[in-house]
């Protein structure tokens, strides 16, 4: 049942330092205002085609982008961008690469989601769900091999789940021992296709009993249980390499992108979730342990929104690429 | 420097063990291609000679496989996969075309992955041992495609393709597995990828081939020299994309008739973009329009009957260039 917190989760919870409590919320925060800026640049016209957020489900891309190390692997999907700004994009890159500015980091060649940068262990995802979770594999392995302890982190929703490519990279990954931590996001519909017609077990975590790795579950809209145990996974796969598989319950707050109404998703659903936003949840359990006040909250969200304000404008001044530059850079240079 | 003589098996067998030797950061992986040596026996000994951290078994997961080879491309390793039949490779065909050939334009990240693919039928194989899917692969952009012909070259092509740093396809044709032998020395020569080689030069007309036809038409131009007196051009492609247009243009010069030889299927195949280039660049130098010759669009047939008439054979290319010869 999400929500509910053993003993040990709790303990744990109030082991980890306050600061990185307050990282986690901000990171929350900065994704949410990226996200609802990008939404105000789509309803303005300034962006070609829709938009794609991750509205509501920030805490578990959140927790994993503070557990990472700095030779950690990431395989972000479309409702990550909290992972990229935890690790190291900025709003200004975001801005630039949904407004396909030169700069961005795909400069203009790719929209919306679809970036990463290799320096900063995120690799750019293509639209072919599960495609990405061999490739963090493949770039673990590498890593290794190099001497570093890397552990990589695939993200996936419930609809990639029936891909044959997650099958073909879990069993992989399960063979060959990679430190691979693949988190379902499971946020009740893949488009408008719902959980019912998206698969028949009973909870996806059930599959890593066939891939003969561990499962486990986790409330993806509680960012303290969500940061213990991604960052307990990765620490114990980091010294005992194998993958792990883990469920992360929330809930797709929006549209599959914002063309969509999303009329197909009951009301109450959206209403449950609602009131538990994970923001909204880590700022009453952080005000209740005195980690964070109103006025501090205030500030933060005051300086978080100056930056976002600035790299939109920013971003909007510039042009996008010279068309002469559209054959450029389809091979490396030998 | 002493000479020797060697499989086209044993020259992609010497090509792999000269680049495991010498770059650290390569590894070989594919299904049975350890131990076991390979369904063709063509890795056979690498494991033991390098260990199983660089010469390794996978799952039956050709997605998986691809995506591991980008992912260790992108860290700095040089993976050399190995499909065991090109077959295969259309379970994960989005790995090449989406993931490995789009990387470098969206992200500026180099993936420096091989993919070899034994192709080609001729042994009864069937529909799915047999394909030819080079075109699929020219088709891709960001994606480069060597098809080497000979021993020498199918050595020198491995070097070539785990040195450059994209995504390359590695076409190697199972026919001439062991039936194609060159006398070769121990020093592999440099390959630079796009460069077609001329086998045989005449001024009658020009057979441009690669893969197993390179030597069905040097036997039709043997048998044409020798029934009717024909001096017949035969340029070895090489690499497929970027393929050598110079080469092509200059043999067409040369001969004022073309001929286009492919195993592939016929419509929109490599052969039509051969076919296309030479009469969009060098229509003024066609004394007859360019000929193609391929497999029909038929699916591979098992029987030995159907698959002779299936492939195109030196018979078929000598009745073709004499057509040619005489428009």
């Amino acid at each position: 049942m999400p929500g509910m917190w053993t003993l040990e989760t709790v303990q744990k919870v109030a082991a980890v330092d306050s600061a990185v409590w307050v990282d986690v919320l901000r990171l929350m925060v900065l994704a949410r205002k990226v996200d609802e800026q990008v939404i105000r640049l789509c309803r303005q016209g300034q962006i070609r085609g829709s938009s794609f957020t991750g509205i509501g489900q920030e805490a578990i891309s959140v927790a994993v982008a503070v557990a990472g190390e700095p030779d950690d692997l990431f395989a972000p999907c479309i409702r990550n961008v909290a992972l990229h700004l935890g690790r190291g994009e900025t709003p200004l890159g975001i801005m630039r690469q949904v407004l396909a500015r030169p700069d961005g980091p795909t400069g203009g060649r790719d929209g919306n989601i679809h970036h990463g940068r290799l320096e900063n262990g995120v690799y750019a995802m293509i639209s072919h769900l599960g495609a990405m979770i061999s490739v963090v594999a493949g770039g673990v392995m590498a890593k290794r091999r190099h001497g570093k302890d890397a552990v990589g982190v695939a993200f996936v929703g419930d609809g990639a789940s029936s891909t044959g490519d997650f099958h073909e990279a879990m069993n992989f990954a399960a063979v060959f021992k990679v430190p691979v931590l693949v988190i379902i996001e499971n946020n009740h519909y893949a488009y408008s296709t719902p959980n019912s017609r998206q698969f028949a077990c009973r909870h996806l975590v059930d599959r890593a009993v066939g891939y003969g790795i561990e499962g486990l579950s986790a409330d993806g809209n509680n960012a303290a249980e969500m940061y213990v145990t991604v960052r307990g996974i990765m620490d114990d796969i980091r010294t005992n390499p194998r993958p792990v598989l883990l469920e992360a319950e929330t809930m797709r707050m929006r549209g599959h992108g914002e063309h969509d109404d999303f009329k197909y998703v009951p009301e109450e659903l959206l209403l449950l979730y609602h009131r538990r936003d994970p923001i909204k949840l880590a700022l009453r359990a952080m005000k209740a342990a005195k980690l964070m006040d109103d006025s501090a909250f205030s500030a933060m969200e005051a300086e978080i929104e100056a930056e976002i304000s600035q790299a939109a404008k920013q971003a909007l001044s510039e042009t996008e690429p010279s068309p002469d530059t559209l054959t450029q850079g389809v091979y490396a240079d030998a | 420097m002493p000479m020797r003589e060697i499989t086209y098996l044993q020259g992609i067998h010497e090509g792999l063990q000269h680049v495991l030797e010498h770059d650290p950061e390569s590894v070989l992986f594919g299904q049975d291609v350890g131990a076991f040596g390979g369904a063709f026996k063509l890795t056979a000994g690498l494991q033991a000679e390098f260990g199983e951290h660089r010469v390794f078994d996978t799952p039956i997961c050709e997605s998986a496989m691809l995506g591991c080879a980008i992912g260790m491309a992108t860290q700095g390793m040089h993976p050399i996969v190995e499909m065991q039949f090109a077959d295969f490779i259309t379970t994960a065909l989005h790995q090449i075309l989406n993931n490995a050939g789009t990387r470098h334009y969206r992200t500026g990240n180099a993936v420096p992955i091989v993919v070899r693919a034994p192709s080609g039928g001729g042994s009864g194989g069937g529909p799915f041992h047999s394909e030819e899917l080079e075109t699929f692969f020219c088709h891709m952009p960001g994606v480069k495609v060597v098809y080497p012909a000979f021993p020498s070259d199918a050595r020198a092509a491995i070097v070539a393709a785990v040195t450059d740093p994209n995504p390359v396809i590695y076409m190697e044709n199972k026919t001439c597995y062991r039936s194609v032998k060159e006398q070769v020395d121990d020093r592999i020569a440099p390959l630079p990828l796009g460069k077609a080689r001329v086998r045989r030069r005449g001024e009658d007309a020009v057979v441009i081939a690669y893969g197993a036809m390179v030597h069905e038409a040097l036997r039709a131009a043997a048998e044409l020299q020798e029934s009717d007196g024909y001096e017949i051009t035969v340029v070895d492609l090489r690499s497929l994309k970027p393929y050598d247009l110079d080469t092509i243009l200059a043999a067409t010069a040369a001969t004022g008739r073309v001929l286009v030889v492919s195993e592939g299927w016929k419509t929109c195949g490599f052969a039509a973009e051969i076919s296309a280039a030479i009469t969009e660049t060098g229509f003024h130098l066609l004394d007859a329009p360019v000929q193609r010759l391929t497999a029909p669009d038929v699916p591979i047939p098992f029987a030995a009957t159907l698959e002779t008439r299936y492939r195109p054979g030196a018979g078929d290319i000598a009745v073709a260039l004499r057509d040619l010869i005489e428009f």
